[in-house]
């Protein structure tokens, strides 16, 4: 039986220029079956995911959309509508219809049903374990935004169906673009052929003003409030260590070619106390260790008016590296290749050109296990700092922590407490200080 | 409600930021810099009478690009009851998710990363804000000043080396607003450093100037750039932001208001 999937490999495999089985027909290239794609999480990222991954590849159209709220699910149809009507290449790859609409707290599962073969997972961050679990139990290829959890038990989740997508041949791609930036990854390809030495050590900063807040409807009960403001609750965002700061600790793995194993670190609620910021911190400090010994400081801050940083720095037995721009010592190098019109090199497409390429190749990548870890290093870092505590890898990826609540209506949901070093403790559920 | 801006006529030359920057080049003789606070802020800024030309009637540029202190000013307000609602309240810029100063500085550095139409909110926010109208330059305006600052002398490489943040000076980075000599009217950064908004006859996003990534022949009174996708490509969010360029740290602005 020809499935949809193999369908696609076998266009790729005569693109790739291999031999064919006897009995297939070759089929010429760009005139293979499109991958389907469906969207889970139709805010804006979640748009603009769907807009780069129609950009990626021809032979991909996006079919079907999800999403909690229906006024967010309207919007994006909206939005890649109006990108289909400006744009004849995006037109020909836009392919919703309002019988592949859904919304509602199911909506994912009707995505999954809709007849994708990969799926955009786009919502906040508490979903993504679930969803994940389900898309590949479907059998979907899946794009998903980071991070990928919010608290151990999430990240074990995560880690148990990545494995499952490698036994069934199903791709996972994350939104930790720098993995695909031309940049990131030409310095620290030489930095892992030795460029710099040894890595020793590390700073990696997220340091910016505030984000946006939207202001409370009278109608909104609290579980609606609480989605349509995720960024400010632990169980939805992983607090903003883990939301946005992922991104620079993931570089760290990345270049030290490890996990930390240990965390000691501070943070704290200095200037978003009120209440429309829900409970999460707006500064963290984390000093992590790894197993080879190199120390990486941490910091990141949500605060209006303070000093911004943001980027990765390391030090090297013998040199310096900013991956985003090169190296320097003896090594000294810099990325410096202009940008090639009609060649793509905005990493946030890249990391759907090279998802589709690999699934077209048979060797779909897996980044599931790789995202996971740099999920749990942040949600190590957020611990350490709530805890008070050294937290080790060990201790956290077992820990009993479960700050998802089951969601399945809209209704009262109370905002949990602010955490507090020295009471706060590293396995507790949602309502637990 | 007294919106009246407080307007100084200063005897010399004087810049609020210490020390002060090197000084004017010494021709023509700078007329006069008014020093302008926006209400209900600690923020200041200078403005210098530049002479009218051919169907330019004189007005009032800003000494410096328009600062963060300036804009964070503008963005960080709530607006307050006296202001306008409905359809011509000023909208604040949205929060950006990342840092549109790069890192590079912020206090006394130019604002940068803003599209057009943020500069003209500002100016907006700022004329609500003082009862008095400002504005970006017309191309025409920007051009003018342009001739005036660079007429006396040729603009030689070593006397923009001396004027102007570019490429082979400034590390690729902005610098803080006048470290550089002022022109001949007194003005700072006009090129380099940040590129500037202006309004265009046709109504298209142009940029003048040239800016501190711009190498140095192709920044100065000539320098001219449209804008173009590549300006936000990087913004990941469908729809893209319209406060911020993602991939625009050159573009800035500079304001202006007429004389009666």
């Amino acid at each position: 039986m020809t499935t949809r999937r193999n369908f696609v490999k076998t266009g790729a495999a005569v693109a790739a220029g291999l031999v064919l089985p006897k009995g297939l027909h070759a089929i010429p290239p760009g005139h293979a079956e499109a991958i389907r794609v469906g969207v889970i999480g139709c805010g804006g990222r979640g748009t603009g995911a769907a807009r780069d991954c129609m950009r990626a590849a021809d032979g991909v159209e996006i079919v079907a959309l999800g999403d909690v709220f229906p006024d967010r699910l309207e919007q994006c149809r909206m939005n890649l509508g109006k990108l289909a009507a400006e744009n004849p290449a995006i037109a020909a790859k836009y392919r919703v219809t309002s019988e592949r609409c859904f919304s509602g707290f199911d909506a994912y599962q009707r995505v999954l049903a809709s007849g994708v073969d990969l799926v955009i997972l786009a919502t906040p961050p508490a979903f993504r374990p679930a969803h994940l679990a389900a898309a590949i139990a479907a059998g979907k290829h899946v794009f998903m935004e980071k991070p990928v959890a919010v608290d151990a038990t999430g990240v074990r989740s995560v880690l148990a169906s990545s494995e499952i997508a490698r036994q069934k041949g199903l791709a996972i791609v994350a939104g930790t673009q720098r993995r695909h930036s031309k940049a990131y990854r030409a310095t620290i390809e030489r930095v892992h052929g030795g460029a710099i030495g040894e890595v020793v050590s590390g700073q990696v900063y997220w340091n910016q003003g505030g984000l946006w807040m939207r202001e409370r409807k009278p109608e909104w009960s609290d579980t609606e409030w609480q989605l349509r403001n995720w960024l400010y609750f632990t169980w939805l965002s992983g607090d903003h260590i883990c939301e946005q700061h992922i991104h620079n600790l993931d570089v760290a793995n990345w270049i030290i070619g490890a996990h930390p194993v240990r965390a000691v670190g501070v943070g704290g609620r200095q200037s978003r106390t009120g209440a429309a910021y829900g409970h999460i911190y707006d500064h963290f400090a984390v000093d992590f260790e790894y197993p080879t010994g190199a120390r990486v400081l941490s910091m990141c801050r949500q605060i209006d008016g303070s000093a911004n940083s943001i980027g990765e720095w390391f030090a090297g037995t013998r040199g310096r590296a900013e991956p985003a721009k090169g190296i320097e010592g003896p090594s000294a190098w810099r990325y410096e290749v202009a940008d090639t019109p009609g060649v793509i090199s905005n990493p946030y497409v890249l990391e759907h050109v090279n998802l589709i390429a690999s699934i077209r190749a048979g060797a779909p990548l897996n980044e599931g296990r790789q995202v996971a870890e740099s999920t749990l290093t942040a949600i190590m870092g957020r611990e350490a700092a709530y805890t008070g505590q050294v937290v080790t890898w060990d201790e956290l990826l077992n820990a009993e922590q479960r700050l998802v609540p089951d969601v399945v209506a809209f209704g009262p949901l109370p905002t949990p407490p602010v955490p507090m070093p020295g009471v706060t403790k590293l396995a507790r559920t949602f309502a637990d200080v | 409600m007294q919106r009246a801006a407080t307007l100084l006529l200063l005897a010399m030359p004087a810049c609020h930021r210490a020390p002060p920057p090197g000084a004017a080049e010494p021709f023509p003789r700078v007329a006069a810099v008014f020093r302008i606070s926006i209400p209900g802020t600690l923020v200041n800024f200078e403005m210098v009478q530049v002479p009218a030309g051919e169907g330019v009637p004189s007005f009032l540029m800003g000494r410096t690009e328009l600062l963060w202190d300036a804009y964070d000013a503008f963005m960080l307000s709530t607006p307050d009851p006296s202001e306008r609602s409905g359809a011509d309240a000023v909208a604040r810029p949205s929060r950006p998710y990342g840092a549109p100063d790069y890192g590079w500085g912020h206090h006394g550095y130019p604002t940068i990363s803003v599209p057009r139409e943020a500069a003209e909110a500002f100016c907006a926010w700022l004329s609500a804000r003082t009862g008095v109208q400002y504005r970006l330059p017309t191309e025409a305006e920007w051009r003018h000043a342009a001739a005036l600052a660079t007429s006396a002398r040729p603009l030689t490489r070593h006397r923009l080396d001396s004027l102007a943040w570019h490429a082979g000076n400034s590390g690729g980075t902005t610098h803080p607003a006048a470290t550089k000599r002022g022109d001949a009217l007194g003005l700072f950064d006009l090129f380099g450093n940040a590129a500037e908004w202006v309004v265009t006859g046709d109504g298209r996003r142009v940029i003048l100037g040239g800016s501190f990534r711009d190498p140095p022949d192709t920044v100065g009174p000539d320098a001219r750039a449209p804008q173009d996708d590549s300006w936000n490509e990087r913004d990941p969010q469908i729809p893209k932001s319209r406060w911020w360029l993602s991939d625009g740290p050159f573009a800035g602005f500079r304001i202006v208001r007429e004389l009666p």
